[in-house]
């Protein structure tokens, strides 16, 4: 009996909270959000808040099209095994002190699943042959490798800051992270965990490609680089990848700085996160995505592995030496 | 003798089978049908031998002391000539006679349109003969005999198809390169000779530890440190694996990197944790880790320049072997088994890569990048094993290669937390950036060969012959299991082998008998240390993958409920939506090569990969000036450091 219950509420977990229903509505509201947020700064009126979740179900309904002498496999799984590794993530990210599967992953891990979502694109746009993709590919790659260095050196500087505190010398595991949290308040208050914190913040736009670091999808340029080819139900699918990727950088945020102001009570927790989320996406995304021009390639590398890498350095540094 | 079929005498089994294996089919090599069946039988021999020893190894811990014609000690010393198997070889050893196992199934097919193929099966039990009898052996004189065997037989195979260009130049480079580390091997076995009167592993290992004030004994620890370096084509010497694995035929590459590279770390973790374990190791742990870093780094950043298939595969080998001499050099229990768990890895996922890329030049004839494209409609399944080794190597979840390189980012910060050294942290972001690039290297390598648009030359090429195939499976379901299943690994291999590498006094005792390493090694040594294997993060594998299968299965019923998969390719006269957009312009192949690929990485980079480009100039006196440098450097460091 107690084996059905608890595969009964693994199964709520995946498909409900913090899985799929809650990604997809979650993520495709921080996503509609940011589209009116980002309009009304430009002084346009901007497309209503559902608007991605409209689009979602339009292009269900399309036509998919696949291009002749494309590996048909790949072409229709790439979709579907980045939505999944996305779901996956959110699984392991605390919200507060909720985990729906606690001890299967630490930060190293997903610092890898977050590889696999962006690797399952590449590899989709990869099957296609198109040029435009091949482009596209070549620049995300270089974006990943981008935020590579600056993002593992964030994960050490917490993982070091919250070692020091708990006495254990270094802690990987998020849930850790969270429950020092709760105890001694959010690491974001910390004088040394400062400048992690803004890297991080600068590394949400890499990572989900909004301006000024979406060379890899640069519309009026590439036409959607790795995209060029999609359409209908897969495209349906990557679009919701790329909200929900929003979401799982933003809450990563959340649980790493801000993992001290939860309630304890599930429902509330989970409405403080997306309101966190929100508020990042609103103050951080938007705010750089409307002000900002398209950056080159070799810009965003450049970019990463000094500006923000060495802010990042500066808290490990601090965190180092125990501050 | 009694008793042929007791374990004892398996070692020497699984040594002989292979040399007689050479012989026999210089034989009898004139039947295709009898020679595959000599060189099957005497590797699945020597792989059976290795596997009937893991229980009494591995498990009860034991170590085979195993004296040739009985000659055990003669007045107090070793004068016989011994195999020694601890965990530590034990493990080596199931590392290569696997690879030879699957090499050797590979190549019946592989290498059916070549000429001479006798003389490639002898030279090819050859070479695993010796790497075989270099790990299980008990002294240092038939180690080098060994490295002698297994250097002539790797040179003449690098040459094999010596029609092909550059492969005798290959061999060549090879040739002087290699002899110059046999000759340091045997300068320092010479020399410790001199010194300690015995080629004894166990008795050099007690005697050396009192004489570490001797500067001839240092001179002799940079010289074997610098011929085994060579062997396992570390910073300096990584230009000759290039050439080599470039001209070898694949099944050879497979030996090269996954079997002959594991000799020299073996050589080089006999040396720092047996014969001079109590050398000041916290200044020589940073001449490994010094040394794993800069080919680790380095050698990656080689392979994103390449354009040729195997010579990108060929950096790649250094770069891991960079990984496992950097765990290795961290002296801790976690670090030393990481290390070997990732040499473990890289023989199997290498292996895979390797024989994907002969399986490409079988069917193609090319391994060039620029040249290649859109292969993954012709080859779907060598497709599928390409990709199952590119994540494994490039460390995605959850592939054997993340589970290792995961173990090693967590040991080497763990050694930074504890030593309070900051280069630690440095690198441990080496080791985590490296591999990103390893990622987009092969990201590359998918692009332009098996994915990307498909050249008309190759609209005829086909998949190859199921050996192969089956062959490159062999090494793939390893990859997938010993990922999935790294607390079996560690029981089972891993931590036998790392607990014998940290306990040498119980080596010491089971080859000189009971009580004689306290007596030689004395304050150094206090009875078996117990290893612990302590983890700050945490992982598992098999859970994770319930839950990605759960969330595949989940999106999978909502895919096909809403018809995802109804979709029929058009027939009849081609439609123009279902052709590639080109904005309109005529379809013209526009694909981006692959040396074009992250313009963004390497614009930012330039002069650095113009410098590289400068230096590996492609002269063998060069490489040769590297080595007699390397070695200068190496005893300048025993020297003046230690």
């Amino acid at each position: 009996m107690n084996v059905v219950v608890t595969a009964l509420l693994d199964l709520g977990y995946i498909l409900i909270f913090p899985g799929f229903l809650f990604c997809f509505l979650c993520g495709m509201l921080l996503c509609g959000i940011e589209r009116k947020i980002v309009a009304k700064m430009q002084k346009r009126v901007g497309p209503p808040i559902l608007q991605p979740v409209f689009d979602f179900f339009k292009l269900c309904g399309k036509e998919t099209i696949i291009p002749a002498g494309t590996s048909r496999t790949v072409f229709l799984a790439a979709p579907v095994v980045g939505l999944a590794a996305l779901v996956v993530i959110q699984l392991f990210i605390p919200i507060f002190n909720f985990t729906a599967f606690s001890g299967n992953a630490d930060i190293i891990v997903i610092l890898y699943l977050l590889l696999i979502p962006a690797l399952a694109e590449i590899y989709g746009a990869s099957s296609t042959g198109s040029p435009f993709a091949g482009v596209g590919l070549s620049r995300e790659m270089v974006t990943i490798i981008s935020c590579e260095l600056p993002l593992v050196l964030v994960l050490l500087a917490v993982g070091k800051a919250v070692g020091n505190a708990t006495g254990s010398g270094v802690v990987f595991s998020l849930q850790t992270i969270a429950a020092y949290q709760a105890e001694n308040g959010c690491l974001l208050f910390k004088l040394s965990m400062i400048p992690a914190a803004i890297a991080f913040l600068l590394i949400i736009p890499g990572e989900t490609g909004t301006h000024p670091f979406d060379a890899a999808e640069a519309e009026t340029e590439i036409c959607e680089g790795m995209l060029a080819e999609y359409s209908g139900k897969p495209l349906a699918v990557f679009k919701l990848s790329h909200a929900i990727k929003m979401l799982t950088m933003t809450t990563l945020f959340v649980a790493l700085f801000l993992g001290g102001l939860g309630t304890g009570i599930l429902l509330a927790d989970g409405l403080i996160d997306f309101f966190f989320c929100v508020v990042i996406t609103v103050c951080v995304v938007a705010l750089i995505d409307a002000s900002t021009a398209r950056l080159r390639i070799e810009q965003i590398f450049k970019y990463y592995w000094t500006v923000v890498s060495g802010l990042a350095a500066i808290s490990l540094v601090l965190a180092w030496f125990g501050l | 003798m009694s008793n042929f079929m007791n374990y004892v005498h398996f070692p020497i089994y699984s040594v002989m089978v292979l040399f007689l294996g050479a012989f026999l089919i210089v034989v009898l090599g004139k039947s295709k049908m009898l020679r595959s069946l000599i060189a099957l039988l005497a590797s699945g021999c020597s792989l059976a031998c290795m596997i009937a020893l893991i229980k009494p190894v591995m498990l009860n811990g034991e170590v085979i002391a195993y004296w040739m014609g009985s000659r055990a000690l003669a007045g107090g010393y070793a004068i016989g000539i011994a195999m020694e198997v601890d965990a530590l070889s034990l493990f080596f050893g199931l590392l290569i006679s696997t690879a030879v196992f699957v090499s050797c199934v590979y190549s019946i097919q592989y290498m059916s349109h070549d000429d001479n193929i006798p003389q490639y099966f002898t030279l090819f039990l050859m070479l695993a003969g010796g790497v075989m009898g270099l790990v299980l052996s008990g002294d240092i004189f038939n180690m080098f005999i060994m490295v002698e065997i297994l250097t002539f037989a790797a040179v003449a195979l690098t040459a094999f198809r010596n029609k092909v260009y550059g492969a005798l130049e290959a061999a060549f480079k090879y040739l002087v390169v290699g002899c110059m580390g046999s000759t340091c091997i045997l300068a320092g076995v010479i020399v410790l000779y001199a010194n300690a009167h015995t080629l004894n592993f166990a008795q050099l290992s007690s005697i050396i530890p009192g004489m570490m004030g001797n500067t001839s004994v240092k001179i002799a620890f940079a010289l074997l440190f610098v011929g085994f370096s060579t062997k396992a084509f570390l910073v300096p010497f990584h230009p000759l694996a290039a050439d080599a694995h470039g001209a070898a035929p694949a099944s050879i590459s497979v030996l090269i990197s996954g079997v002959l590279t594991k000799s020299g770390i073996y050589g080089i973790i006999r040396l720092t944790y047996f014969l001079f374990q109590t050398m000041n190791l916290g200044t020589f742990r940073f001449l490994l880790v010094f040394v794993g870093c800069v080919s680790m780094f380095l050698c990656v950043t080689m392979a994103l320049a390449q354009h040729d298939f195997k010579r990108l595969l060929a950096f790649h080998s250094i770069s891991q072997i960079g990984y496992v001499m950097t765990a290795v050099g961290l002296c801790t229990a976690l670090g030393f088994s990481s290390g070997i768990y990732h040499a473990m890895n890289h023989t199997l996922f290498k292996g895979l890569l390797f024989l994907a890329a002969g399986a490409v030049l079988h069917e193609t004839g090319t391994t060039n990048l620029d040249e290649l494209g859109g292969l993954s409609r012709k080859m779907p399944h060598t497709t599928v094993l390409f990709l199952i080794g590119a994540f494994s190597i490039s460390g995605i979840p959850p592939f054997n290669g993340f589970a290792s390189k995961w173990l090693i980012y967590q040991a080497c910060y763990q050694k930074a937390v504890e030593s309070g050294n900051f280069a630690y942290v440095v690198v441990t972001v080496i080791c985590l950036v490296t591999s990103v690039l390893t990622l987009a290297s092969f990201v590359k390598v998918s692009q332009s060969v098996f994915f990307g648009r498909l050249p008309e030359k190759y609209e005829n090429v086909k998949e190859v012959p199921w050996g192969m195939r089956l062959a490159m499976g062999m090494f793939a379901v390893l990859c997938v299991v010993t990922g999935l299943f790294p607390d079996a690994v560690g029981r089972y291999l891993t931590h036998p082998a790392a607990t014998a590498a940290f306990n040498v006094s119980n080596y010491i005792d089971s080859m000189l008998g009971a009580g004689a390493a306290s007596e030689a090694l004395g304050p150094f040594v206090s009875g078996a240390q117990n290893v612990v294997f302590v983890q700050p993060g945490v992982w598992s594998p098999v859970s994770w993958l319930l839950i990605m299968c759960i969330a595949l299965l989940a999106v999978t019923l909502v895919a096909v409920s809403s018809r995802y998969d109804r979709y029929k390719a058009p027939e009849g006269p081609a439609d123009a939506k279902h052709s590639l957009f080109f904005s309109g312009e005529e379809a013209v192949y526009s694909q981006v090569g692959g040396s074009d690929l992250f313009w963004g990485f390497k614009y930012n980079w330039r002069h650095y990969f113009s410098f590289m480009h400068d230096l590996h100039s492609g002269i063998l006196n060069d490489y040769a000036l590297w080595a007699a440098v390397a070695l200068a450097l190496a005893m300048l460091f025993m020297l003046i450091v230690l």
